[in-house]
């Protein structure tokens, strides 16, 4: 499946301009935005959330009729995160998800 | 064009500058080098995972020259696949990359007295890896926005730049050859989970991200992936809260 290619370059530029606005924001014009405790503390935790919100989907999806279903894409990424917790290590966190996926679903297969 | 200014030449003392620019730049380019692996490794993957995903190689390829932000890329490859709305993509790019104007705030003592092009040039190239060198080493610097400082900044984000291009160029030319049932899609999730996991450094966070996934997890029947929006407002609301909580038990 291929999106229309303006869609994507339009989805592009504005990325871009979502980081100079992110990065460049600040020290463009921090002297006049300080800002306030509260906010700052909330935005300690937005990106992680959403970064969460982007995981999850993928993990744990929805099925169009029969609700949530379990992957194997979820036992995977727990093994993966076990290794890390044990590690310390995000290469190894890579790899031993891709692992327990392939094996998995190698073993499934029969 | 950056090391070089011709009409110094003759003067002893800006050779003596020149000396202290070029010793930052390359002290900077030393201290970011065991970061620019884990920067190496997730451009590659965020390379594989555009393409693997239904970019094609010439917009994968525009997409990392001009959007630099890995974990921005990666959470709009599964929007735009989805044909999800222009300005929720461009929100959630916002929200990913809210972490920015935290570092923006923070590096911000260092140069505001530099020009606004300079400043505009440093701020866009900025990366997690260069932040996390710099802060440590110069925090306790009396003096902010010295020639050191400046220097030493580029020079970690001249580095990180290249081995961010250079990989992830690698990575879309990989991507046209891995076969798609090697799932490797998945690898850009992994690295996802791999950047979250360093920073679960608290119990606040900890509720956040619970609070989120649950929240992401019961809202994927809306339309145009909105519980997104709603998982960031409810990590963000329940962070805040549990800092409180746990705040009132330790005193």
């Amino acid at each position: 499946m291929m999106t229309d290619d303006w869609y994507v370059y339009a989805a592009i530029l504005l990325l871009a301009l979502c980081s100079v606005l992110t990065r460049s924001g600040y020290l463009l014009f921090g002297h006049l935005m300080p800002l306030p405790e509260r906010v700052r503390s909330a935005l300690r935790f937005a990106p992680l959330a959403a970064l969460t919100a982007i995981i999850v989907p993928e993990l744990l999806p929805w099925h169009a009729q029969y609700g949530p279903v379990l992957d194997l894409k979820l036992v995977a990424a727990a093994v993966a995160v076990w290794v890390f917790t044990r590690t310390r290590n995000a290469l190894l966190l890579i790899i031993s998800g891709m692992i327990a996926l392939w094996l998995m679903r190698w073993i499934i297969s029969f | 064009m950056l090391l070089s200014d011709p009409s110094n030449f003759s003067n002893l003392s800006s050779h003596e500058l020149r000396a202290e620019r070029l010793s930052a730049l390359r002290q900077g380019y030393r201290a970011v080098l065991p970061g620019l692996l884990a920067l190496i490794v997730w451009g590659v993957v965020t390379g594989v995972a555009m393409v693997k995903s239904g970019l094609t190689e010439q917009t994968a390829t525009v997409m990392s020259l001009l959007v630099y932000a890995g974990s921005a890329q990666l959470t709009a490859l599964p929007l735009i696949l989805s044909d999800a709305p222009l300005w929720l993509i461009f929100t959630a790019g916002l929200i990913v990359n809210l972490r920015f104007v935290i570092f923006g705030a923070a590096l911000h003592p260092y140069f505001k007295n530099m020009a606004w092009p300079k400043r505009l040039a440093l701020g866009y190239l900025s990366v997690d890896v260069a932040f996390v060198v710099f802060m440590p080493r110069f925090s306790d610097d009396p003096k902010k926005g010295t020639v050191e400082q400046h220097w030493f900044y580029a020079g970690a984000l001249m580095s990180s730049w290249l081995a961010w291009q250079v990989s992830s160029l690698t990575g879309i030319a990989l991507g046209a050859i891995v076969p798609t049932t090697w799932s490797l899609d998945f690898a850009a999730v992994l690295a996802l989970i791999a950047m979250m996991m360093p920073l679960v450094s608290n119990r606040p966070i900890l509720v956040s991200i619970l609070v989120a996934a649950f929240v992401a997890w019961i809202t994927q029947p809306w339309p145009l992936r909105l519980g997104l929006i709603a998982a960031v407002v409810a990590g963000s609301v329940a962070g805040m809260w549990a800092e409180k909580v746990f705040r009132k038990v330790r005193t």
